[in-house]
């Protein structure tokens, strides 16, 4: 009997609202899936593509990009520049056929614990459900199976 | 009088009245229908000047080399329409001072160079906004479209096969204008954030982020298409980046000199339909 396939998802969160957010979560005892891994940043607006890039090359499933809703940041202005980063780089994954499911990106507040788990749950389903990013990470095993590189 | 010769007398005209130090124009290349760019100090030498429908190369690229126009001299270079318009976004994102670039415009229609009356970016700004009334290329449009149609696994195995012939040879970053990065992002070791190999993963991510970076930037001059030895459609993930510019911001690269950076500004009811 084959184990259920858990996928690796990494979040990228800010840590002023969503990572505040994911702590109520936690302190409030609500349960959710723990196939997510969280990496702390000051902003989203601190968020680079190369981060997603990094995460899919290292073998994410999938790539959760979160932080304060418009009008919320602490630096003022950082989410919205996040916010029209991630509209081209999400455009451009989808027309390289990275699938658009794979790349969530959400605003939760330090007040939205409740919202943090339901989502976490929610698209570790829905990455459960979409598979292994296998075509991606078959790229990253040529290179490590071909020592001529 | 040909546009050649008129073009000639005028670049004469500029370096012997001293407006201009240098003049960055098409020369002879090294077949009959290529044109490789020329630099000329001196009126004399403007007869090794070329200008015809063969001269597409972006030349604005040359304004950009630290050092060129540090002594507030100016310098005068022959444009298209598309590398005017990357003088804009130069300008915008503070690479060269706009005052200090001469332009000798002409457009390729039909086969034939013609002339445009400017001399100024500024003064062709009419023309490059009724470029963008025009909007991005059709053609290329259709060619996206297609890519579009596919499904997402078959597009990546389109990528994956057209960047698996990628070799790193950089070729699309050194003809770039808008590549004057004086440290590329593949050239960071620590964090060694894109593979640098030329294996696919490599090469996949290493057009990833040069498209990135060229949102909102990339004029489609075509350089980087001609300029890919393995000929790899870089036309059209810039011609998808531009339109999402286009689409979601209402950014048309390099419109004027004042314009921000699509990446470097905002607007707070920017479209935001897929953010959970």
């Amino acid at each position: 009997m084959s184990e259920p396939f858990e996928p690796k998802i990494v979040a990228f969160v800010c840590t002023y609202c969503t990572y505040a957010g994911a702590d109520l979560a936690g302190t409030s005892r609500m349960k959710y899936a723990s196939n997510v891994r969280i990496v702390r940043l000051p902003c989203t607006g601190r968020i680079s593509p190369m981060f997603i890039l990094k995460a899919l090359q290292k073998g994410a499933d999938g790539v959760l990009v979160s932080g304060c809703h418009p009008g919320d940041c602490h630096f003022a202005q950082g989410n919205y520049h996040a916010r029209r980063r991630w509209t081209v780089f999400r455009a451009l994954l989808s027309f390289t056929g990275i699938p658009e499911e794979r790349i969530k990106f959400s605003w939760i507040s330090a007040a939205e614990g409740a919202k943090f788990a339901e989502l976490i749950n929610g698209v570790t389903e829905e990455i459960r459900s979409l598979g292994p990013f296998e075509q991606y990470q078959e790229l990253q095993k040529i290179i490590e199976t071909q020592s001529t590189y | 009088m040909g546009i050649q010769e008129q073009y000639r007398n005028e670049a004469a005209e500029l370096l012997s009245s001293g407006a201009v130090k240098l003049v960055i124009g098409y020369g002879e290349g090294s077949t009959s229908d290529r044109r490789r760019p020329v630099f000329i100090r001196s009126a004399d030498e403007t007869a090794r000047l070329v200008l015809d429908a063969n001269c597409i190369a972006n030349l604005s690229g040359y304004l950009v080399p630290e050092g060129l126009l540090s002594d507030g001299k100016s310098v005068a270079v022959f444009l298209k329409p598309d590398g005017i318009r990357s003088v804009n976004i130069l300008a915008a994102e503070a690479q060269v001072n706009p005052d200090q670039v001469v332009i000798l415009g002409f457009d390729i229609d039909g086969g034939q160079a013609s002339p445009l009356p400017g001399r100024k970016a500024t003064d062709f700004a009419p023309l490059i906004e009724s470029q963008k009334s025009t909007g991005l290329s059709t053609e290329l449009q259709q060619e996206a479209d297609q890519l579009e149609l596919m499904s997402a696994t078959d597009r990546f195995e389109y990528w994956n096969q057209q960047f698996s012939k990628c070799i790193k040879c950089y070729a699309c970053r050194q003809v770039c204008p808008m590549c004057y990065c004086r440290r590329c992002i593949v050239d960071v070791n620590q964090p060694q954030w894109v593979n640098t190999s030329s294996h696919t993963l490599g090469n996949f991510e290493w057009n990833i982020v040069r498209a990135f970076h060229l949102a909102g930037r990339c004029v489609a001059c075509g350089g980087c298409d001609r300029a890919c030895p393995v000929n790899i459609p870089l036309r059209l993930i810039n011609h998808r980046m531009s339109k999402e510019a286009l689409d979601a911001f209402d950014h048309f690269a390099g419109e004027s000199a004042d314009q921000k950076p699509v990446l470097a500004t905002f607007r707070q009811d920017d479209p935001e339909t897929f953010i959970l």
